[in-house]
């Protein structure tokens, strides 16, 4: 064999070691890509996501509906700048109920969740606009995505008076489904809301 | 290093040479090696992310694969009577419902679990249907269309959660919302009517039915929780765009979940949920037909 030719294959052979050596870390490498992106993700949703501020905010109690648990969702009581206007007001405890859970695990609504819109009829009806990522993020299934309805609704009931049924919006659509089994396309009754938020619990 | 060669080497990041040099010279040679081990280097961790890829859609394909039909078992019963049990295995196709870490994918398990169930009613002497009986993905109506065909049918979509402690069964009937005053709201978010002029509308053909629903799904509840501990004692109202449109009684069962350590934990769960089913509808036939 000539001399290139083993010169060659010993430079394959080592390189082919050193790519085996260096696997591991190469997949460490990875995850650890993958963990900081979704890190930056979530500071950049922080930072756009800017919180709602008005002239008639007064810091008071508010009850936001998060998980208390893997089937069920409780109030938690926390200090918020609430607006009288009730779409403000409305908004800031939607936009609190998405960014600010108190641990991880006691989120009900993707991180990546905006509210685009939120506007009140007349009647007393809210119609709530969410990104895409509320129905592609929520995991499917019927007590997660009610979970999920029933801590916006459960929010909404318990903390703006005067509402009487709540219709979610994805992207200004209608949809069929919140993520495959929750019909979306009727209204959710907010004067019984906070009881089937125990319900959910049950 | 020339300028040439550097050239040479930078453009070894795209397809294409930026200029269509290529390196020469004896300088590059050294270059060439290290370039050379450079690529293999790069070519091997594609090969990693590959074998990882692989790796992590074998371990998807652990999940319950999508066995043929089985055999029909022989019912001891004479003959089967009473109401047609249709079971909708929820999900199919491409849209795979709940998917687990692990792999497990709801829509195979529901259908095994639904095919378990099958069995075991049928050798109670019950008249079972399915909506599938492969992967295939059908809409909401022609599910609810196979229930539909029958006088006298019992509708029971099977679900599994991605939440929940695992272990535990829900049972669900459609909860509806309250009507809205018209002329205030877009036509879109109309109202829709349960009678049009003496027709049912098909998206409210569960609104006439959705007491007893709720009847059978309280009944199911009270047996899953002897089965399944952990389970609440209760039904829970829930608007399952499964159950809407289907013109007989209808519930939803749910076992949590996709987190479940292995597959067997939730098919196993089959004969115990059979169990409670036949017991539920025995129980909820007594009660109807005492009220007579």
């Amino acid at each position: 064999m000539a001399r290139k030719w083993k010169i060659a294959i010993g430079i394959l052979a080592v390189a082919v070691l050193i790519g085996l050596i260096s696997l591991r870390s190469l997949h460490r490498r990875m995850v650890r890509l993958a963990e900081t992106q979704a890190a930056e993700e979530r500071a950049r949703h922080e930072v756009l996501a800017a919180p709602i501020s008005t002239p008639t905010d007064v810091t008071a109690k508010a009850k936001i509906f998060w998980a208390a648990g893997p089937d069920q969702i409780a109030p938690v009581e926390i200090e918020l700048p609430l607006s009288a206007d009730p779409v403000q007001r409305s908004r800031q405890l939607l936009h609190a109920l998405i960014v600010s859970p108190p641990t991880p695990g006691q989120r009900t609504i993707p991180a990546d969740t905006e509210l685009l819109a939120f506007y009140i009829l007349p009647d007393g009806t809210a119609v709530a606009d969410f990104s895409d990522a509320l129905s592609t993020e929520t995991p499917s299934g019927i007590l997660s995505e009610e979970m999920a309805v029933n801590s916006i609704a459960g929010t909404l009931a318990s903390n703006v008076p005067g509402l009487r049924r709540l219709k979610i919006l994805i992207h200004g659509q209608e949809v069929e489904t919140l993520a495959g089994n929750v019909d979306l396309t009727g209204f959710f009754d907010l004067n019984s809301a906070p009881q089937q938020a125990s319900a959910a619990a049950r | 290093m020339s300028r040439r060669c550097e050239n040479a080497m930078h453009s070894q990041t795209s397809i294409f040479h930026h200029d269509g040099s290529r390196p020469s010279g004896a300088r590059c040679g050294v270059s060439a090696i290290l370039l050379a081990v450079r690529n293999l280097l790069r070519v091997l961790a594609l090969a990693a992310g590959a074998s990882a890829f692989l790796a992590s859609q074998a371990v998807g394909q652990e999940a319950p694969p999508v066995e043929p039909a089985p055999q029909q078992a022989p019912a001891p019963a004479p003959s089967p009577s009473g109401p047609v049990i249709v079971l909708d295995p929820a999900h199919g196709g491409t849209d795979t419902g709940a998917r687990g870490e692990g792999g497990m994918v709801e829509k195979d398990i529901v259908l095994q679990i639904a095919r378990t169930v099958r069995a075991e009613l049928d050798r109670q002497g019950f008249r079972v249907l399915m909506t599938r009986n492969d992967d295939s993905n059908l809409s909401y109506d022609d599910r609810a269309a196979v229930a539909n065909a029958y006088r006298d049918a019992i509708f029971i979509s099977l679900h599994v959660s991605s939440t929940g402690t695992v272990g535990t069964v829900r049972a669900y009937y459609d909860q509806f919302d309250t009507p809205i005053p018209p002329g205030v709201v877009t036509a879109s978010a109309q109202p829709k009517s349960p009678q049009t002029a003496g027709l049912t509308a098909w998206e409210d053909a569960q609104r006439p039915y959705a007491g007893a629903s709720h009847r059978l799904a309280d009944l199911v509840q009270i047996e899953v929780a002897e089965r399944f501990s952990g389970s609440p004692d209760t039904s829970a109202g829930a608007a399952v765009r499964a159950l809407r449109s289907v013109a007989a009684p209808a519930i939803a069962i749910e076992l949590s979940s996709v987190a479940a350590p292995n597959l067997n934990s939730l098919t196993g769960s089959a004969a115990p949920l059979a169990g409670a089913i036949e017991r539920a509808i025995a129980a909820s036939r007594a009660s109807s037909s005492g009220a007579r």
